[in-house]
């Protein structure tokens, strides 16, 4: 007998390579004629954490120490989050001609278009390996439970960017609403500073922030050298199973009649 | 042997919405004017329809514009849902709704075979063995690794044209696009049909010309308004057409 699993998952398998060339596609069109290429996914990220490295050390001075560890690991992360999120909301409007034309599994859509941005985002996040030790990065068994961690946090991510993808054809304000969400999201997430520095009611308001649980699991792993406590883990399982289940069951629900709306 | 396509008591109804509101603004500006507000109507493009296609057979759909024969296409193609009824397939389906989805002007044109080939569910490694075929079809070799923005538009079609029919479909779902290319491609173009037919490939065709329905299909359906007006075997629209 199939396996009910397998069964649900094997539509999708068979359309693994359309995810690829998609995501090739992309990365091909995006750096087309540019001669640094690939090295200006490098660029941005790098160009914002020596930003916030003055801002942070100079201007406001923060007292942590490997303060610029810190920063790296949290604009890094908040980075893929905020591209994933943001690209998200057009990748069904903007492969309407696609969709309209063609079936396949739609959730493939925004699904290629997270792995796009994942993509550039891990040749991002090499800047941090290779810095890892000069900014006093400690290597520990921990550091083994790192992927699991970003398993969840790219989990989490897919949930919204599933949800964004389908609520922005019938709300084409969506879009910019998010772009504007996204840079308050960055200062209301202890990326820039520790959380255990604002005041009691302050701390609770950023707390009900589902990055500040990420956030925390990332630093104890990456920065403290510690495993992140049992509770934030459980906190950022929790957001992370709510936002899937409400991102599939709104894609399942508004996919069906998705082409009459685009 | 089941037949390629069964379709059910299928009817499909789409909500017209006048100033459809996409924005805040519109949604706001909807309280407090009237006529700013989405107005609904339903809409029949399908009635009721119900046909089965064999194994192996070609059939024409004929109608005038907005009978319904390209919605009917999309539900069988799976691209849309039917309101009512259901529709079965047995096999592979290509839908030649638009001759090369997916192409990206960006890319080569090798590229852009492996994007499009992909899209109808091919792994890369069967495209792969594809290829070569699909090339030589479209005897486009010399300009297979410049970008597709160079090609002329007849030369994009006869690519996409290239990769469909060389998928080996065994249910073939065309939209008017049998006019590819010039005269001796469109020649190549009905020769690779005929023979896939031959190798036991069914065929949807839709058209309003009824020359080319009789050139192509054993089988004929005319839509009108969403409703079955008339269907048979070939023959008989030939012997209308007579009268």
């Amino acid at each position: 007998m199939p396996n009910p699993i397998t069964a649900t998952l094997r539509p999708y398998w068979q359309y693994r390579d359309l995810v690829r060339n998609l995501v090739i596609k992309d990365l091909k069109v995006r750096y087309q004629g540019a001669i640094l290429g690939f090295f200006w996914s490098l660029g941005n990220p790098l160009a914002l954490i020596l930003l916030y490295d003055f801002v942070f050390t100079h201007v406001f001075r923060s007292n942590l120490p490997n303060y610029i560890l810190y920063l790296v690991i949290g604009v890094l992360h908040y980075n893929l989050f905020a591209q994933a999120v943001s690209q998200s909301c057009e990748s069904l409007t903007s492969a309407s001609g696609l969709v309209q034309k063609i079936y396949f599994p739609r959730i493939l859509v925004p699904t290629s278009s997270l792995l796009f941005t994942l993509a550039l985002w891990v040749i991002a996040i090499l800047i941090l390996v290779v810095l890892y030790p000069f900014l006093g990065g400690i290597y520990h068994w921990g550091l083994l439970l790192y992927p699991l961690a970003l398993g969840l946090y790219i989990a989490f991510i897919w949930g919204i960017v599933l949800a964004f993808s389908v609520l922005q054809v019938e709300l084409r304000d969506l879009k910019h609403m998010v772009d504007i969400a996204v840079m308050f999201g960055f200062w209301f997430t202890p990326i820039g500073y520790n959380i255990n520095v604002l005041k009691p009611t302050t701390r609770e308001i950023i707390s009900l922030n589902p990055l500040t649980q990420f956030m925390d699991l990332f630093h104890a792993l990456l920065y403290s050298g510690t495993l992140p406590a049992l509770n934030h883990v459980l906190i950022a399982c929790a957001w992370t199973i709510g936002t899937v289940s409400v991102g599939m069951v709104l894609f399942r629900r508004k996919a069906r009649h998705l082409v009459e709306d685009l | 042997m089941s037949p390629a396509i069964i379709v059910e008591h299928v009817s499909k109804e789409f909500i017209l919405r006048h100033n459809r509101a996409m924005g805040l603004k519109t949604r706001f500006l909807g309280i407090f004017h009237k006529n700013k507000r989405e107005k609904r109507e339903h809409f029949l493009a399908l009635d009721d329809v119900s046909f089965t296609v064999e194994q192996g057979e070609a059939l024409g759909l004929l109608g005038h514009n907005g009978s319904g024969k390209s919605t009917l296409l999309q539900i069988i193609a799976g691209i849309l849902q039917p309101s009512k009824g259901r529709v079965i397939t047995n096999g592979r389906v290509a839908p030649l709704i638009q001759l090369g989805v997916g192409f990206n002007s960006e890319l080569t044109g090798y590229e852009n075979i492996f994007l499009n080939a992909s899209l109808y569910g091919f792994l890369n490694k069967d495209i792969r063995k594809r290829v070569k075929d699909i090339i030589e079809f479209s005897e486009l070799e010399h300009f297979i690794d410049t970008p597709l923005k160079n090609y002329s538009s007849g030369m994009q079609m006869r690519l996409g044209f290239a990769v469909a029919v060389n998928l080996q479909p065994d249910i073939l779902l065309a939209d008017e696009i049998l006019a590819v290319g010039d005269q001796a491609f469109q020649d190549k173009c009905l020769d690779k049909i005929a023979e896939m037919r031959g190798n036991g490939m069914s065929l949807i065709l839709v058209s309003h010309a009824k020359s080319q329905v009789k050139q192509f299909c054993n089988a004929y359906l005319s839509l009108d308004k969403g409703h079955i007006i008339k269907k048979g075997p070939i023959e008989t629209l030939v012997a209308e057409q007579e009268l």
